[in-house]
């Protein structure tokens, strides 16, 4: 993988500028990358871990410029770049959006000191702890932003906008999340080919599981109360085992890489050409081109996502089903129903006096229930994707291509990453709705919070997906092999009983 | 106060597909028992806080593996990463115990340069009437390796608590004695967070706040 370095050096490198502003979180994406020149570093990240927008180490600072020298001669071009594609990016966002409630307006005054809230500072903030780990390890450091690529985007997108990007709707985030790949693709020519964010398989659930253990830490010292826990996204997706999958698929997507390796070695002149040319069709169907860029026909209701991701799976021809996803999906969309009813009923008993003490505590929980949901919902995605990598790898010889297969999990990914953003935007049309007596300070975060996660959880999804690239490619191989000679027998039974 | 654990041990459980792994995971951390299963695909995760003493919880990852030969190549490479590890047979089974030997070599030869502190489970003992497995020489070949052994049902349960929560107190015990020690890179055991002091310190902070109103 060494020949991806160089082309995806470009993606931390643009987010580099934003080091300058006061948005905190994507600065970590930056220090990752001199994290062999800074080893020392650790003990700041403690205190960036808390969630405090006030503290702003200064060494943040201080690296961010050994940041600027070390990468000063791409960066020139990096981000001029970005910013003329926040423009038109949030014009053509604000267009196709209008749709959200009246109470956003609200949003739009604290809309950017909010921005710095919650996880994503976290966990970026733990890309630091992972990139240290990884950078011992072997120097690809760089690409260990991955993830986080997306964060930084946002912040400077929605940062250099501003307001509009609220006003302009829930959509933008989304949007912008979703767009992230295909911009750093067009950027960069060379990247395009690997358009996945991450490509160093350790760094995901690495990094989610030290923002889990440091959200366990927090909760721990801070002794905060039982609701405040409810709303930490990576306790939260550790507890639906999302975490455990996700290393789990990322063993089976090393140890399928590796041994796609040692085929390709193997190889030599018009074969290797051969399967060369295979795989690179095998990489398009990987590169998720498909994200429409307008809005989606307005939603169709709500059997669809079922119906949909099960089809999508029978046309997968493994045995794992989308059942618990479907199920987890379907009872956040049930609930949000009885809230928005209950809410409605006890606006017309109360009116008045009472009714903002009852929505206070609605608000929280709708936002503690949309965080809980986004969690169950990637955790589920994630162990689809674990348990389809096992069958692809394990399961019946099937009559599917890894070619077919590949581009039903990218439409699957699609469908799973619009199916969190709607979710969201059920979520957040919810608390703005059930929050319209709230100060804005108090209902901003927990709109912003929402977003955030949800824009996460689909990076998380768009990252586990590239890691069944490997998966697909073993796949791919095996039945080439297997069909005409039998002289690859990649994995060999184990002892019989 | 909830989910503060001293330690964190992760479990594996093996043994031959159709002996009732996932059944007996599943009555341990859900409480239920499924009458139907499907076979499990490579490897499943449970999790759940089990109290040794008063006040000391353990969490443990369980991890549950699938039996089928075809999915060995997965499962295998987890073994490296536990503590502790349930090896079921069903009672009713032959062919399962006979397996139990195999089992524990093929760990042996994965787990390295670790060890896995194993129980031996006699699996389904609520169908005594079918058992074809004794008591007594599942115990003397638990014995010759130098396990525990306990027979479990699921669908009654029958000992489920008792098997995990054993299998924690002595790998508790190992802990404590310093022959297990947390190490980098080795997920089998890792510490968790000790419940802090702040509680009586932040009581008393309240009061004092009370007084001053």
């Amino acid at each position: 993988m060494s020949d991806k370095d160089d082309t995806e050096t470009p993606v931390i490198t643009e987010t580099t500028p934003i080091l300058k502003d006061e948005i905190r979180e994507p600065d970590k994406n930056s220090e990752s990358v001199d994290q062999s020149a800074k080893p020392e570093s650790e003990s700041e990240l403690v205190a960036s871990t808390r969630r405090r927008p006030e503290i702003k180490p200064s060494s943040d600072l201080e690296t961010s410029k050994v940041q600027e020298t070390v990468s000063k001669d791409v960066t020139q071009t990096g981000w001029g770049y970005w910013g003329s594609w926040g423009k038109s990016l949030l014009s053509s966002a604000s267009a196709t959006v209008a749709t959200v409630g009246q109470g956003i307006s609200n949003v739009i005054e604290k809309a950017e000191t909010s921005l710095g809230i919650p996880s994503p500072s976290e966990i970026s903030s733990e890309v630091k702890f992972a990139a240290e780990e990884t950078s011992t390890r072997e120097n690809e450091n760089s690409l260990v932003a991955g993830p986080f690529g997306v964060f930084s985007t946002i912040s400077s997108a929605v940062q250099s906008t501003g307001k509009s990007v609220i006003a302009g709707g829930l959509d933008a985030l989304e949007f912008i999340g979703k767009k992230t790949m295909d911009v750093i693709a067009e950027g960069d020519p060379g990247f395009k080919r690997t358009k996945g964010l991450m490509n160093r398989n350790s760094t995901l659930s690495q990094v989610l599981r030290e923002a889990k253990e440091k959200e366990e830490l927090w909760t721990s010292n801070e002794v905060t109360m039982e609701t405040d826990k409810n709303t930490h996204y990576g306790l939260l997706f550790d507890e639906f085992q999302g975490l455990s999958h996700l290393e789990a698929l990322e063993m089976l997507s090393q140890e399928s890489e590796i041994k796609v390796k040692s085929v390709l070695n193997s190889l030599s002149g018009e074969e290797l050409e051969t399967l060369k040319l295979e795989l690179e069709q095998l990489k398009e169907a990987f590169s998720l081109a498909e994200f429409c860029d307008e809005e989606e026909e307005e939603r169709k209701g709500d059997e669809d996502f079922t119906k949909e991701i099960t089809e999508l799976f029978s046309q997968l021809r493994v045995s794992s089903k989308p059942e618990k996803l479907a199920r987890a999906r379907n009872t956040a969309y049930e609930w949000i129903k009885a809230k928005t009813l209950a809410e409605r009923k006890e606006e017309e008993q109360l009116e008045g006096e009472n009714a903002g003490k009852v929505s206070k505590s609605s608000v929280e929980d709708i936002h503690a229930f949309a965080i809980r949901s986004l969690a169950e919902l990637t955790a589920c995605s994630i162990e689809l994707f674990h348990k389809t990598a096992a069958l692809v790898l394990h399961g019946q010889k099937q009559d599917v291509t890894a070619i077919e297969r590949s581009q039903t999990l990218s439409q699957v990914t699609v469908v799973l990453c619009k199916e969190l953003s709607s979710l969201s935007k059920e979520f957040t049309t919810s608390l703005t709705t059930a929050g319209v007596k709230e100060k804005a300070d108090a209902l901003n975060p927990l709109i912003t919070a929402v977003f955030l996660e949800a824009s996460n959880s689909a990076s998380y999804i768009q990252d586990a997906f590239q890691l069944l690239l490997p998966v697909l490619e073993i796949s791919l191989i095996e039945n080439r092999t297997e069909s005409p000679t039998h002289e690859l027998q990649v994995q060999k039974p184990l002892s019989e009983h | 106060m909830e989910a503060i654990w001293l330690y964190q041990f992760r479990l594996i459980v093996i043994g031959d597909s159709t002996v009732g792994k996932s059944c007996l995971i599943r009555r341990f951390t859900e409480g239920r028992f499924a009458q139907v299963s499907d076979p499990t695909v490579g490897v499943d995760f449970f999790s759940r806080l089990v109290e040794i003493e008063p006040g000391k919880r353990i969490k443990l990852q369980i991890w549950d593996t699938a039996g089928q030969e075809r999915f060995r190549s997965i499962t295998r490479a987890y073994y490296r990463n536990s503590v502790g590890g349930l090896l079921l047979f069903d009672i009713t089974n032959r062919r399962s115990f006979q397996n139990v030997h195999e089992w524990l070599e093929e760990t042996k030869v994965h787990v390295q340069p670790y060890q896995i502190v194993f129980v031996l489970v006699g699996h389904k003992c609520d169908l005594d009437t079918q058992r074809q497995v004794t008591r007594h020489e599942a115990e003397k070949l638990a014995a010759a390796y130098g396990m525990k052994y306990i027979e479990t049902s699921a669908r009654d349960a029958i000992n489920v608590e008792k098997a995990f929560t054993d299998l924690t107190r002595d790998i508790y015990e190992l802990v404590k004695r310093g022959e297990i020690t947390i190490q980098e890179g080795w997920e089998g055991v890792k510490s968790g967070f000790v419940p802090n002091v702040v509680h009586s310190s932040e009581e008393v902070v309240k009061s004092e706040r009370r007084c001053l109103c």
